[in-house]
């Protein structure tokens, strides 16, 4: 196997428990209407033993009603699909402690997010910043997100479906994965410069560069995963370590996008960004008082 | 700099991302941080050999409006089409970080604070989204944004000026979306995919991305208004702007919940009721979806003065 582009179901065999993924049914929510949001592919499966959702995008999928949607892009539909798989973990769990919360495994593949003109006049922008609110909210309650890059994480969708989870893993780009923003061609047409240029200025800076080693360099990616078939104990072990620093309470500093900017300054991808804040905070402090309720 | 009292009967739409500022919070309250004597610049545009702002293209502070302190986030369109990179998107991040660290000290060291007296957040988007010359930084940013708008959620309002030139797309469209309230100009536009790039998606017979008001029916101020997507449409003055981020300052913190657009499984569901009708409807433009949200002649509406077609227009109702 050289690639699992296009191939979310075949990832979710891979990195969970044996037949043990059961499609369209998350707590007490299912999802009962095949056409509805066919892009995302969403369940229950087990881990290690353990209950986990699992939210990932179908290639093969084309939503009837939406034709913009295809090849694994997220619609509104899907959007909103992925974001109700997220509330129903919650809701499932929400009497539980973060030692049980069931992790949220994220296997992405995904080229963008819808974009036609019926899209615009209902507002896909909401159908992917639910979504995004729904993990971010699953995160903060306590529930381990590990996102596993297996092919396309484009841009949006990569913000949708990826950049809110507590840990991200790629598989290595020899198996074709690919994130960025735009391909380095097109950003050399848009910024202007000779594409060799920017190979060149790529080895010492990784901001504008496209791929997962450039992610990783700027704490954008955890860990990159060699093989397919490390994906398995790669996602497990992130997920054991999350929830454990979910049970300590040192998620807030060391997980999610706010633990990936410190990792990315530990890293020198992103060394400026935590400059930048400190001195936000000091000027702040330097003025606080003025805006403090009794303050004049 | 012109002085604070002719701001206010400023076009929004014209004005400078420090003027709108300046002239959201009262005179003499604003207090930029990390402002351009900082000289905090991008090192990445640097080092591609392209000019630098030594604000980055976003102002960020702290002022007040009446007893509240409002942290003001106001973005540049006039430097790269205000797009985020590493450092813009520091100080978005950093500066609605600390208004909920200040909403928690306050909380902590003024237990009998009013609700008035707690800071808000006001964030004027003109952009696109990611900056390409440091797209990874950006696109990290962005999903750090996200996230603090999640932790803002019950403790610090977050609220949505849009109303400039360039509009709020990409990705901070989606951040925009996420907002707790969406205060629009009939000028401002909202969305995710700009017009250029449906074109290429889509072809020029379906969208002429250089139709200005194609473009405006489908992601302007007053559709945005029709369905429920901006909470308050205002006239495209900064006096407008800022009445309407008073008026908010007063209200009870537990009340922004209930202008959210998304962020809860309620609302999703409620959404969905939308995208069903989408599916149902397949039109071809927003105007009939006016019509179907009850406005029989929805081109005279779009000409009507803006107070008029708030006092007229029927709003989708899901």
């Amino acid at each position: 196997m050289d690639t699992l582009i296009g191939q979310g179901r075949t990832a979710i065999g891979l990195i969970c428990d044996p037949d043990s993924f059961v499609e369209n049914t998350v707590g007490a929510k299912s999802f009962d209407d095949p056409s509805f949001g066919p892009g995302a592919v969403v369940g229950t499966a087990k881990l290690d033993g353990k209950t986990v959702t699992v939210i990932a995008n179908d290639a093969d999928a084309f939503n009837e009603k939406f034709p913009v949607v295809y090849a694994g892009i997220i619609g509104m539909e899907e959007g909103y699909k992925m974001a109700q798989a997220v509330y129903a973990s919650i809701e499932a769990d929400k009497a539980e402690s973060k030692a049980n919360k069931r992790a949220l495994v994220l296997v992405v593949d995904t080229p963008g997010n819808g974009p036609g003109k019926v899209e615009e006049i209902f507002g896909m922008n909401k159908a992917t910043g639910a979504y995004q609110l729904a993990l971010a909210e699953a995160r903060l309650a306590g529930h381990p997100i590990v996102a596993m890059v297996i092919g396309r994480a484009i841009s949006g969708a990569f913000l949708c479906h990826g950049l809110q989870a507590d840990h991200i893993l790629s598989l290595d780009s020899k198996f074709g994965t690919m994130i960025h923003v735009m391909p380095l061609t097109s950003i050399s047409r848009i910024v202007k410069k000779d594409i060799e240029i920017l190979e060149k200025l790529a080895e010492g800076n990784p901001v504008f560069a496209a791929g997962p080693r450039f992610f990783s360099k700027l704490g954008g990616v955890e860990e990159i995963v060699t093989e397919i078939d490390g994906m398995r104990d790669a996602v497990i072990r992130h997920v054991a370590a999350v929830r454990a620093a979910k049970v300590a309470g040192t998620d807030g500093e060391t997980t999610g996008p706010w633990g990936r900017g410190a990792l990315g300054a530990e890293r020198a991808g992103r060394a400026v960004r935590p400059e930048v804040i400190a001195l936000l905070q000091s000027e702040l402090a330097q003025v606080a008082s003025r805006y403090l309720p009794g303050a004049n | 700099m012109s002085k604070w009292s002719t701001l206010l009967s400023r076009s929004f739409l014209e004005s400078n991302a420090r003027e709108r500022a300046l002239g959201l919070v009262d005179d003499g309250t604003f207090t930029e941080l990390v402002g351009p004597f900082d000289r905090r610049t991008s090192p990445h545009l640097e080092t591609l050999g392209e000019a630098v702002e030594f604000d980055d293209g976003i102002v960020t502070g702290i002022g007040k409006i009446g007893k509240t302190p409002v942290f003001v986030i106001s973005q540049e369109g006039r430097f790269i089409g205000g797009a985020v990179g590493e450092v813009g998107g520091a100080k978005m991040v950093g500066t609605i970080k600390a208004a909920i660290d200040f909403a928690d000290r306050i909380a902590k060291d003024y237990p009998n604070a009013t609700d008035e007296e707690k800071p808000i957040v006001a964030i004027s988007f003109e952009t696109g989204g990611v900056r390409l010359h440091e797209a990874n930084a950006g696109l990290l940013a962005h999903a750090e944004v996200m996230d603090q708008l999640q932790k803002a959620r019950h403790k610090v309002p977050v609220i949505a000026l849009i109303g400039s030139k360039v509009g709020c797309f990409g990705g901070m469209g989606f951040v925009a979306a996420a907002t707790d309230v969406i205060v629009m100009s009939e000028f401002g536009r909202l969305g995710l995919t700009g017009p250029e790039v449906i074109e290429q998606e889509m072809g020029k017979d379906e969208f002429d991305s250089a139709d200005r008001a194609l473009v405006y029916r489908t992601t302007g101020g007053r559709h945005k208004y029709v369905m429920g997507d901006c909470n308050f449409l205002v006239e495209d003055t900064i006096a407008a702007f800022r009445a309407q981020l008073a008026e908010l300052a007063k209200l009870p913190r537990e009340k922004f919940e209930e202008l959210r657009r998304i962020g809860s499984e309620v609302l999703v569901a409620k959404q969905l009721k939308g995208v069903a009708l989408a599916a149902e409807m397949q039109p071809k433009d927003s105007r009939d979806v006016w019509v179907h949200a009850g406005n029989p002649d929805p081109v005279s509406l779009a000409l009507a003065p803006v107070a008029d077609f708030r006092a007229q227009a029927k709003r989708l109702a899901l």
